[in-house]
């Protein structure tokens, strides 16, 4: 996958802070134990062997659960951000963050529950405020402002994913590291057949995806073809690549399983791709596969304590289970 | 177009420009090689400062190849007379030699350096992990210190051989 390692000394500091954190993901075994666990009161001391372990203080609400292990995540990959000679890596994992943000900002909340890096908490406030003209470039091109006044919300996430998307795509072609290009590009593929997959389960009509969400750069055709078509199994023809012979495996599920499977396998592939990046020992890749498996790890241990509060069957949230390489 | 004295003085310039390469870039190599495992170490020590001590063993492997460069400089300026007072005569074909004898340790102690560097980096990155490979991870760096020592040993060979007296002395009688 790692067309060729090479040693890029600038990426010395934070790969070497990456090589003592690495250490401390976990493996499949330890969700098998916090899955095994009778009460949820136990978890608790398992999750001290997790990154965790700081943000979990006596008296930790579980119904905050999910926002910890996100502010954990988040606040990881910003410091690791600081010491990054390039934020790109870590950025393509923050922007995320960002575009949450912002949405809550275009309906007009004034809280942004995560960090900011791309737009300062200023702007957010401002855009709250209705400044439509404080939105990036990338927004604006979607035609976020004329949604935001006509007040359509559907319009205005499919707007705003597509945006996202694009942003990701361009971040990684700027940075131009072949690795993590690639297995950004198959991100976003997957992504955008997922939100497609959806639209379609959901019968909400394709419209404003058809408008709002694209272009996807030169994933704009396969797109298009995949809105065009009603039917899913059509898409057989139009998926090709790795996205495509998952999209094939995934219709074997069934059917109410099978955006969910696809969506995991997909996340799992990305997991696998990524993990090359484990044998540099400085340079982006490294870090990149770094924030993957620790993103990996956070949706896991947040499925597993979140679906233990909500009893869901036990036999489900280990089918859900995201691999990792701790 | 040279006289006798010209031409030894000839050879005594090669000689110790030879001498100036072996150690320049012996030396460029341990501050670059040094530079690499610093780094990689500067980060584990943000997050662990108790490996201090083990870090400090993978950052001071490449310099020894900055001593390397010392030995031989040291060696050639002895050999031809520089240091110890009387200076030998050195004929241009031995002091081209001699020239390429520092040029070529210098050569080998830079890219060994830099090597070295990289390597003490990787073992930093495994001791970073698993603290108790700490012995197996020093053997990494430690092999590519054995071609430094490989290129030191030839070179002083080298040298012992291109300034025997009965050499020397043939070169003096024709300056005469």
């Amino acid at each position: 996958m790692v067309p060729r390692i090479r040693q890029n000394s600038k990426w010395g500091f934070v790969c070497g802070r990456i090589s003592v954190l690495e250490a401390r993901l976990v493996s499949m075994d330890f969700y098998a134990t916090l899955l095994a666990q009778e009460h949820l009161d136990d978890l608790i001391p398992h999750l001290q062997d997790t990154f965790l372990r700081e943000y979990l203080g006596p008296g930790s609400p579980w119904e905050d659960f999910s926002a910890l292990t996100d502010r954990c995540f988040f606040e990881l990959a910003h410091s690791l951000r600081e010491d990054c000679p390039d934020p790109t890596p870590v950025d393509l994992f923050l922007l995320n963050g960002d575009y949450m943000n912002l949405k809550n900002a275009l309906v007009g909340f004034t809280s942004f529950p995560f960090r900011t890096t791309w737009l300062s908490s200023e702007k957010l406030a401002a855009i709250a405020g209705g400044d439509n003209n404080l939105l990036p470039e990338i927004v604006q091109e979607a035609g976020v402002a004329l949604l935001r006044e006509s007040m359509d919300a559907t319009a205005l996430d499919a707007a705003l994913d597509g945006a996202y998307l694009r942003h990701l795509l361009r971040l990684a072609r700027e940075f131009g590291n072949p690795t993590i290009e690639e297995c950004v590009r198959e991100r976003v593929l997957s992504r955008a057949v997922g939100v497609v997959w959806r639209a379609v389960r959901l019968q909400a009509g394709l419209r404003n995806h058809q408008q709002y969400f694209l272009p996807l750069e030169d994933f704009t055709p396969v797109v298009t073809d995949l809105m065009a078509s009603a039917d899913v199994r059509a898409w057989t023809g139009i998926l090709s690549g790795p996205v495509g012979d998952l999209f094939e495996k995934a219709l074997e599920f069934p059917e109410d399983e099978q955006v969910s499977q696809f969506e995991l396998m997909c996340a799992n592939r990305l997991t696998c791709s990524a993990r090359d990046g484990v044998y540099q020992t400085a340079g982006p890749e490294r870090v990149f596969s770094f924030l993957v498996a620790l993103y990996a790890e956070m949706q896991n241990v947040k499925l597993v304590v979140c679906g233990r509060l909500n009893r869901v069957d036990l036999d489900l949230l280990r089918r859900r289970l995201r691999v990792c390489y701790g | 177009m040279f006289g006798g004295l010209e031409m030894v003085e000839l050879g005594r310039g090669l000689a110790y420009g030879g001498a100036g390469i072996a150690f320049g870039l012996a030396g460029c190599g341990s501050a670059w090689g040094i530079a690499i495992a610093s780094h990689q170490a500067g980060g584990v020590l943000r997050e662990k400062p108790d490996l201090f001590g083990r870090m400090l063993i993978f950052i001071g492997l490449p310099g020894t190849q900055g001593f390397y460069g010392f030995i031989m400089a040291f060696l050639l300026m002895a050999q031809t007379g520089l240091i110890r007072g009387e200076q030998i005569n050195v004929a241009p074909g031995t002091g081209l030699a001699l020239f390429f004898v520092g040029l070529g340790f210098g050569l080998a102690q830079l890219v060994s350096a830099i090597k070295q560097g990289e390597a003490s980096a990787a073992a930093i990155a495994l001791v970073a992990r698993r603290p108790e490979a700490m012995g197996r991870a020093i053997l990494f760096p430690a092999f590519v210190e054995t071609y430094a020592v490989v290129a030191l040993l030839a070179a002083i060979l080298l040298l012992n051989f291109l300034t025997k007296p009965a050499i020397l002395e043939y070169v003096t009688q024709l300056a005469k």
